[in-house]
């Protein structure tokens, strides 16, 4: 087990709590909250957080913690609730207690926020899988089903316990108003209120009601239009290119090879599972695109990765636009070798594609070659990148690909 | 090798332990047993033992 350390870098203040919360494999949400609690006892909690940001040495985690679930959080947490309740009793038996109106909606609302922190941290959404309905274009689904069954089950708990937190605060507010005698006022205004809201919603809700079904019409457009262009994009990329392949080809045998592959391609794309041999990090996908652009195009591609990440949808489109510049600069660079550039860093993926062939004008491309526009362009701003495509007559093209951000 | 001590059960042991302690002094007259004594006992006792059956369970 290891030592006591406190957390900075998930800590709020000092790291205190963090630190308790990694060292006993609890949340530490409600380490904070037995803080605020004790806190509420005679301002015990921050003579003790103090002591403890004195006492304790620093050490951050390395990575970010997965938060504790399951029954062995629940009772850690109910457990701390009723140990906390009896240090609250004891001291107002003991009258070290300060005023029952402050004392108790404070519990109240502390208990609320820690459950609405954490029920809006199960429900934040993943990342939107794009292309074919159910799966990313080159995703590993051996791990759908099982998302597929928790990620409900995560919501529906999540909002429960956003359901509980919201009624404590609600209750704390009460509780309050009750203890310190304002509950009447707040009643009167709150039923001028409810008035107003009523008036308001009769005369308004028409209007209300056609713009959230515009919004939400716009928004399923949005959607779809995304769906297609990433369907648009896959077919370009795999069968189009094949079909180009073979109608190039005047050996019978290459011909029915890069259809046999072609149809395990497409047919494992359609079931949403993996490519045949697809690899799971950034290094080894790029690589493997390199190498199918070789094979198919017979010009050598030079690939330098300077670190590694595992592939998400947005990594994955990346390869996918990577591999469409080299199979452009394959066909367009007049046979000189092709040079992959990527470099990962936590910041950053940046992936350059140059060939030294003769070059063209981007913004002279016609409106219907889908290639660099929405294989590579598109594609990028899809998943939250960009490309910028450098090319000038009998100077080569350059096709820089960059996703930020930490994933 | 040594066997090594179920955490949970010696938690809920000790706890159920002292809250039989508070009983017999209250029955002997030693101390006076109201609600305000007997909850947070109560409390900490249930607390004590749904905290190290949790934390023995993330393990």
């Amino acid at each position: 087990m290891t030592a006591l350390r406190r957390d900075r870098s998930q800590g709020w203040l000092g790291g205190v709590c963090a630190g308790i919360a990694r060292r006993y494999g609890i949340d530490a949400a409600l380490v904070r909250l037995a803080f605020v609690i004790a806190t509420a006892a005679g301002g015990a909690g921050i003579a003790l957080y103090l002591l403890g940001w004195l006492v304790i040495p620093a050490g951050d985690a390395p990575g970010r913690r997965r938060l504790p679930t399951g029954r062995g959080a629940v009772e850690v947490a109910l457990g701390t609730g009723l140990l906390l309740l009896s240090v609250l009793l004891t001291f107002r038996a003991l009258g070290i207690l300060f005023s029952d109106a402050i004392v108790w909606p404070l519990v109240l609302v502390a208990s609320g926020a820690v459950l609405i922190w954490r029920g809006s941290a199960a429900v934040r959404p993943e990342p939107a899988p794009t292309g074919v309905p159910g799966a990313s274009a080159n995703r590993p689904v051996e791990q759908v089903p099982a998302e597929a069954t928790a990620a409900p089950r995560r919501t529906i708990a999540g909002v429960s316990r956003t359901g509980v937190g919201i009624a404590l605060v609600i209750a704390a507010g009460f509780a309050f108003l009750q203890a310190t005698g304002a509950l009447g006022a707040a009643r009167d205004v709150g039923l001028a209120l409810i008035a107003t809201v009523v008036v308001l919603g009769v005369i308004f809700a028409p209007w209300v009601l056609r713009l959230l079904r515009s919004l939400t019409e716009e928004r399923s457009e949005r959607i779809r239009s995304q769906e297609r262009a990433e369907v648009a994009a896959h077919l370009h990329d795999s069968v189009l290119q094949t079909l180009a392949l073979v109608q190039r080809s005047d050996d019978p045998q290459q011909v029915a090879a890069l259809a046999r592959r072609q149809e395990r391609e497409l047919r494992a794309w359609l079931a949403g599972r993996p490519a045949p041999g697809q690899a799971a990090r950034l290094a080894p996908a790029l690589e493997a695109a390199a190498a199918d652009v070789e094979d198919n195009h017979g010009v050598p591609v030079e690939v330098v990765v300077v670190g590694d990440r595992e592939l998400d949808p947005a990594v994955e489109a990346v390869v996918a636009a990577a591999r469409e510049a080299m199979t452009n600069a394959a066909k367009f660079g007049g046979g000189s070798t092709v040079d992959v550039y990527a470099e990962c860093t936590p910041a950053a993926l940046r992936v350059f594609v140059r060939d030294r062939g003769p070059g063209f004008d981007p913004a002279a491309v016609p409106a219907d070659r889908r290639g660099v526009r929405e294989s590579i362009v598109g594609r990028m701003e899809r998943h939250g990148g960009r490309a910028r495509i450098s090319g000038a007559p009998a100077g080569g093209t350059e096709v820089e690909l960059v996703l930020e951000g930490e994933r | 090798m040594r066997a090594r001590p179920d955490i949970p059960a010696l938690v809920a042991g000790l706890a159920v332990l002292a809250l039989g302690g508070v009983l017999l002094l209250d029955s002997l007259d030693a101390i006076d047993l109201t609600f305000a004594v007997f909850a947070p006992v109560a409390c900490a006792v249930a607390g004590a033992i749904l905290v190290a059956n949790g934390l023995s369970r993330e393990r």
